[in-house]
């Protein structure tokens, strides 16, 4: 337990004073009602059950900044990193800043940041393994790295940049909001460093001594809507315009008159030269997300059209599954999902502990997705085992599984789409995502089918006009959901419209690349659908140009997604500084503050371990609260 | 445990155990901050945090002294003597007693060959007073050579050099409480947001309070200057000039306090005929500060009831560095702000203990700011010591900056360096490193054998680091502060006190002169030494400095048998009417012609470069350069330069580019932003091989500090992005 100096000064301790009812956005300030059941549970840090000395406890508790004071030094993020022994490549709580004018009229506004325990806590929500937890106790959003996976889906939908991943240990950690010095009447640590006079906490609403402001938003900071993030700002100098990011994030917030609010803008960085980026492109950390969507999704188009073809009995597709490259599909299918899978689940930081993916069912898309994908899988592996018999009850059985299939792609299908809607991710936030998925089920799941209907020659016309003809609809959505999401993020006020630019300049020569393969793949589908073109050669064609497509198209997806999120500084917290450092071998070095991506082991014996040191109480109350939270 | 969750997740925080906190003074910059390290159980030391109730930093820390424990194990420390025949050979582990043979032997081989003044030892102002003082009379006592300086040369210098001009002696007279007091503060050259983060913390409590004026003269748009009443972006190295613009300001409109200066000062005729060329009409045109400005300053800070001046290295890094501190406390002494709460003339110092190498080393003279030029000091000293007074030279030798030269001219043979690394802290290393080469022995002791002037070193002597050893330590405001051995030195590392006390033995055979071994006895000595000085600490001892979380000097024997207890804070000097330091009491108004030496920028290279400090690093990143949580924040050197002239170059940001001097070249990433003028870039100096391969490093008159400050340089872009990486990371050991 933390123990308070006898001679503590006045600026660690924190305030006694009357706290408001409501916060801003209309919520109560205090956080459960004073007979509330969660009252009288232990608070329990570190082993130990803490003695309620802090007579606001149940109060939603805040950062609150004075952006007027910061000067950028650092001593909250020492502090921070002091007291949680992070190591140089982890923080808690970072110092950006943006900046404005011309040289002697020169602006900078620093933003120190840390978790703002939001009202509405995304992390929490998204969390597949309910690692998460919003406290009573001072509204704290806490989270416990032994529970985390290491997905990093918090990392994705915070739209301040609060939880951390951590590459080295493959586990997210965060602001713990000092509860253990809250507990005994101190102020976190990091406003107890403060040097500036810029930061302070309290009960949320509530105005330091000296301050006049209590705004809920300062240039640089990301919109408050999603969340409602529980700080609360000063900034009374009059700003620059434009205030520019510095770290190499193509962002500007602008001043908009009419409200004195700042919207995130386009500031083209680095010029409109173009080009390919293969390297970073095919190199991306998320190639796991690649492998894993494309994979699925084809075998989902391709499981959609055997099941659903076969129920309204269209003959090509009757036919086929009659013909002796049925079974060499399903094969093919039944490879492709577990390559998926096992991609997706050895990219996690920690995958044996995979089986906690479910534990969020009640919040979280992510692990909706995940029980829908294993829906899906389960009833593709039945599907395909009872294709190997041939009679009445294997194929009502088979029926059983189809349903099961589609039930689960349904929900699986829906909730991969689901879980890229981040309003903090504005590249993905958009229905072409999900145009993009469908797609990609459409075209590679139908030039599956035909690619394994030409191997065992069970191709006829039939079926590669149908076939070229779903494809051809695939490329269709997938070319509608393109220029739509073009034309709507382009003008974009929002991280969103730097995406658009990075697409444009830095992968410029790869997207037209794709663009222009997605047009002659769509003439060359309708060809073979509608002109009779040779079928053999032009489904070779044709697969290879969509795969090309997918791919390229689905790496830029990922790698081109800019969230909204807190600025960096020059080095520190610089998305580009970080890459250049990998790149050139910088990073070898561990007192720069970067640490390279890496794969983690799936640790069979803590897996087993698990298995043998939980009772069964325990396994059935987990398995309860999947459902229950 | 809100949104439905029916179980309480545990609560885990990283709880590092510590069953005890130490004390010790910090040992980065000169504000003078008390810590507590924690150790745990394994006695390992995890956790470091500002003394509560310590008046200087009252429980603050900044982000170096928030990781300080982490020095103790810090890479490159180093742990054995080391030797070789000469500097290109691969070192050799040895015993302490070969390798201080050695040094004794080449010391006395030197000096036998080509005189007592042709071995220099160069010192520092990171060591600890005790320590400074030993080295003193082991040098000026027994060793004997002239040639005896601190890299302070290279940093406070120009401030002594102007104290002792203006008032007759070295010695800050303000404190940190002025800027509780003060009705207008001017920083000149002066970044504390980034340089003295605890000092900024301590002016802006107070400015929260009293929001009192804060003007800024900085040719760089910091922090500090941002967030200034008035921000003057003052032409580099032209700050003479606005002084005597201001000084023409005051005296033509008489606002000078006519009766403090009739009272306390000489010279104000002669400064009046001097100033009277400044008219801020023309001098506008020199220090492109505008007129209205000039008079609009000069008038604030002479209305000022009580107006404060600071400055860091803007002013003393300059070939005029001891003039503008002149100029600075000839302004102060116009309008009576000396040694009254909130009137006040404050150097902030750099080192930790520039203050302490400035009382005690005896580099400039003899022990407490005496003079060799003295008779009367010699023979003091000599009595003391137990030496022949004529052992010592009549007049102080050369400077650190001076000696360099001398051993290009081959005047210097050769030279001890002790927590220095002029390699990287020297301006135009090229000329250093073929200095370097040049000498025929070169022992360097240092607590980081990685120090790049080992690599012309042919004995090595590892040091104990900051609280590894036992004294104290001198700050900005003259504050005594306790150090104390909370670890001891890795290995076989030693505190410098026992390195130079062994050392001693050897010059010491006749045993006629005492070296004590416990910093404590050597304090109580200092003590002695210093009664009825200016710098008077006889009533202090280390328990009582500990006690008191730091001491003011003066603290006299006389204050204390008097039960006089020691101020928390507020002791100044130059309270009383004509105390000044010169014989008649009087503080001297000396006239600043100004010459314009500076190398400026020209067609071929068109940009001032201009260099500084960063708060995340310490000098030459030795410390921080291995401390992952300071040194992430700028771990590769990096030039500021404006948007608009990197447009003009076709560089963009995080671009590497090559920086050329009439000397050589650095390769830097570009972060292009509008806090420099376009004819500027900045450089921060921590960097090894990097700044000072650039800069020129013209030598003030008066102070022999370099002017780091004003350098000119062209920018080329670099085509070869990949081979730019390539070299810069090579560069970059640490």
């Amino acid at each position: 337990m933390i123990k308070v100096r006898d001679n503590e000064p006045d600026y660690a301790l924190l305030r006694k004073e009357e706290s408001k009812e409501v916060n801003q956005y209309g919520k109560l300030i205090e956080t459960v009602p004073e007979h509330n059941r969660l009252r009288k549970q232990d608070f329990v840090i570190n082993d130990e059950a803490q003695p309620e000395e802090n007579p606001d406890r149940y109060k939603q508790h805040g950062f609150y900044f004075n952006a007027d004071n910061c000067i950028g030094c650092h001593a909250c993020e020492a502090a921070c990193s002091e007291k949680n022994d992070n190591p140089a490549h982890l923080a808690f709580r970072s110092v950006g800043f943006v900046e404005g004018g011309t040289y002697p009229n020169y602006q900078r506004l620093n933003i120190s940041m840390a978790c703002n325990h939001c009202d509405d806590p995304v992390c929490l929500k998204g969390c597949p393994t309910r690692a998460y937890t919003k406290f009573a106790e001072y509204g704290a959003v806490l989270q416990d790295p032994d529970i985390c996976f290491g997905c990093g889906y918090c990392t994705w939908v915070c739209p301040y940049n609060a939880p951390q991943l951590d590459p080295v240990k493959g586990e997210v950690s965060k602001c713990n909001m000092c509860v253990d010095r809250l507990e005994v009447g101190l102020k976190p640590a990091c406003v107890s460093a403060c040097l500036g006079n810029a930061l302070d906490f309290g009960v949320i609403e509530s105005v330091p001594e000296n301050r006049t402001q209590v705004k809920t938003e300062i240039p640089g900071f990301p919109r408050t809507d999603i969340t409602h993030p529980n700080i609360r700002f000063q900034q009374t100098r009059t700003t620059q315009r434009d205030m520019v990011r510095v770290d190499n994030t193509a962002v500007k917030y602008h001043k908009d008159d009419s409200t004195g609010k700042f919207q995130p803008e386009l500031d083209p960085k680095h010029g409109y030269q173009r080009d390919w980026n293969w390297k970073k492109l095919l190199g991306s950390h998320e190639n796991a997300h690649v492998a894993f969507t494309l994979s699925l999704q084809t075998v989902m188009g391709a499981f959609f059209m055997l099941t659903l073809g076969a129920w309204v009995e269209l003959s090509p597709l009757t036919s086929f599954i009659q013909s002796s490259a049925y079974l060499p599909l399903l094969l093919v299918m039944l490879v492709l999902t577990s390559v998926g899978l096992f991609k997706l689940n050895m990219h996690l930081g920690k995958p044996h502990r995979f089986y906690r993916g479910f534990y969020n069912l009640k919040m979280s898309p992510v692990s909706r997705e995940i029980a829908g994908v294993t829906a899906f899988f389960t009833g593709l592996m039945g599907y395909s085992f009872f294709a190997l018999f041939d009679n009445g009850f294997a194929t009502f059985i088979q029926t059983l599984f189809a349903t099961l299939g589609l039930a689960g792609l349904a929900l699986g299908g829906y909730f991969m789409y689901k879980l890229y809607r981040i309003p903090a991710r504005p590249y993905w936030d958009h229905w072409q995502t999900g145009a993009s998925f469908v797609a990609t089920g459409l075209t590679l799941g139908g030039l599956l089918i035909a690619l394994l209907a030409m191997s065992f020659g069970a191709m006829n016309t039939g079926l590669a006009t149908l076939l070229a003809a779903v494809v051809g609809l695939g490329v269709i959505v997938e070319g509608a959901g393109l220029l739509a999401h073009a034309r709507d993020l382009q003008p974009a006020e929002s991280e969103g419209a730097a995406s658009f630019y990075e697409q444009t300049t830095t992968y410029g020569k790869s997207y037209w690349l794709r663009n222009g393969l997605l047009v002659v793949a769509l003439c060359l589908a309708l060809s073979i659908a509608f002109l009779n073109f040779n079928s053999t050669f032009g489904f070779l064609l044709l697969s290879l140009l969509l795969l090309v497509t997918g791919i390229i198209g689905r790496t830029l997806f990922y790698v081109l997604v800019i969230p909204t999120t807190m600025p960096g500084a020059f080095f520190w917290k610089n998305k580009g500084f970080v890459d250049h450092a990998r790149e050139v071998g910088l990073a070898d070095m561990q007192q720069l503050g970067v640490a390279y991506e890496r794969h983690h082991k799936f640790k069979l014996g803590a897996l087993l371990k698990t298995i043998y040191g939980t009772s069964l109480k325990e396994k059935i109350a987990q398995a309860k609260r999947v459902l229950t939270g | 445990m809100l949104f439905g969750r029916s179980k309480k997740n545990p609560i885990k925080i990283a709880d590092k155990k510590i069953k005890e906190w130490k004390y010790a003074a910090c040992g980065y910059c000169s504000t003078g901050c008390s810590i507590e390290v924690g150790f745990n159980q394994e006695g390992k030391p995890v956790a470091s945090r500002g003394v509560a109730d310590a008046d200087v930093n009252r429980g603050k820390l900044c982000l170096k002294g928030i990781f300080e424990h982490e020095l103790f194990d810090s890479a490159g420390r180093g742990t054995v003597p080391l030797i070789r025949d000469q500097w290109h050979q691969d070192w050799q582990s040895t015993h302490w007693d070969t390798a201080l043979d050695k040094v004794h032997d080449e010391i006395k081989r030197i000096q036998n060959q080509y005189g007592r003044d042709s071995f220099a030892v160069i010192s520092t102002g990171q060591m600890l007073t005790e320590e400074f003082y030993t080295l003193g009379k082991l040098t000026r006592g027994l060793i004997g050579t002239n040639n005896y300086d601190g890299n302070t040369t290279l940093c406070m210098a120009s401030a002594v050099s102007g104290y002792k001009r203006s008032f007759g002696s070295d010695g800050p007279p303000g404190c940190y409480e002025d800027f509780s007091h003060t009705d207008c503060l001017i920083a000149w050259g002066s970044n504390l947001p980034e340089q003295h983060p605890i000092i900024y913390w301590r002016m802006k409590e107070a400015q929260e309070k009293r929001n009192f004026p804060l003007i800024v003269i900085d040719p760089r748009v910091t922090m500090l200057a941002q967030n200034a009443h008035m921000h003057l972006a003052i032409t580099p190295g032209t700050d003479i000039v606005l002084q005597n613009a201001m000084m023409y300001v005051i005296l033509d409109e008489g606002l000078e306090d006519k009766a403090y200066i009739d009272a306390n000062t000489n010279g104000l005729e002669a400064l009046r005929a001097e100033v009277a060329n400044y008219n801020p009409v023309t001098a506008q045109k020199i220090c492109g500060i505008d007129e209205d400005t000039i008079r609009n300053v000069a008038r604030l800070f002479a209305r000022a009831p009580a107006a404060m001046q600071i400055w860091t290295m803007g002013i003393n890094q300059s070939t005029h560095g001891s003039d503008g501190v002149v100029g600075i406390n000839n302004l102060a002494l116009l309008t009576g702000n000396i040694g009254k709460a909130g009137g006040t003339s404050l150097s902030i110092t750099g080192q930790c203990n520039a203050m302490g190498t400035r009382e005690w080393s005896s580099c400039s003279g003899l022990p407490n700011h005496r003079l060799l030029e003295n008779p009367q000091d010699r023979e003091d000293i000599a009595k003391f010591w137990n030496v022949d007074p004529e052992f010592f030279p009549k007049k102080r030798g050369m400077f650190q900056t001076d000696i360099y030269a001398a051993i290009e001219t081959g005047e210097i043979k050769g030279i001890w360096l002790i927590a220095t690394n002029p390699m990287s802290s020297l301006p135009n290393t090229a000329r250093i490193r073929k200095a370097m080469e040049k000498l025929e022995f070169c022992a360097v002791q240092d607590c980081y054998q990685d120090s790049e002037s080992a690599q012309y070193a042919h004995v090595y002597l590892p040091a104990g680091t900051w609280a590894e050893k036992d004294g104290v330590m001198t700050n900005t405001e003259r504050r005594i502060s306790r150090v104390k051995p909370i670890m001891p030195p890795p290995a076989e590392a030693k505190a410098d006190l026992w390195i130079f006390n062994r050392m001693a033995e050897r010059f010491n055979t006749e045993g006629k002169v005492n070296f004590p071994e416990k910093a404590g006895d050597i304090f109580l000595e200092m003590g002695v030494l210093s009664e009825g000085r200016l710098s008077d600490n006889s009533g202090m001892t280390h328990e009582l400095i500990e006690t008191c979380r730091g001491i003011q000097w003066p603290y006299t024997k006389q204050q204390l048998k008097a039960g006089e207890h020691p101020k928390k804070g507020g002791v100044r000097l130059y309270t009383e009417t004509a105390s000044f330091r010169y014989s008649d009491g009087k503080a001297k108004l000396i006239p600043l012609p100004f010459i314009d030496n500076n190398e400026v920028p020209d067609d071929k290279f068109p940009f001032w470069l201009n260099t500084g400090r960063l708060i995340e690093h310490w000098h030459g990143r030795t410390k921080t350069g291995k401390i992952g949580n300071n040194n992430k924040y700028s771990p590769i050197p990096f030039i500021e330069i404006n948007p608009d002239a990197a447009k003009e170059l076709g560089i963009q940001r995080g671009d590497y580019v090559r920086l050329v001097s009439r000397r050589a070249d650095a390769v830097v990433m570009a972060t292009p932003t509008q806090r420099v003028a376009k004819n500027m870039v900045f450089l921060p100096f921590h960097f090894h091989d990097c700044a000072n391969r650039l800069t020129l490093g013209l030598l003030d008159p008066h102070s022999r500090q370099p002017a780091y400050k004003q350098n000119a340089i062209r920018i080329e872009r670099i085509e070869d992005q990949a081979a730019a990486a390539k070299l810069s990371m090579e560069m970059r050991k640490f």
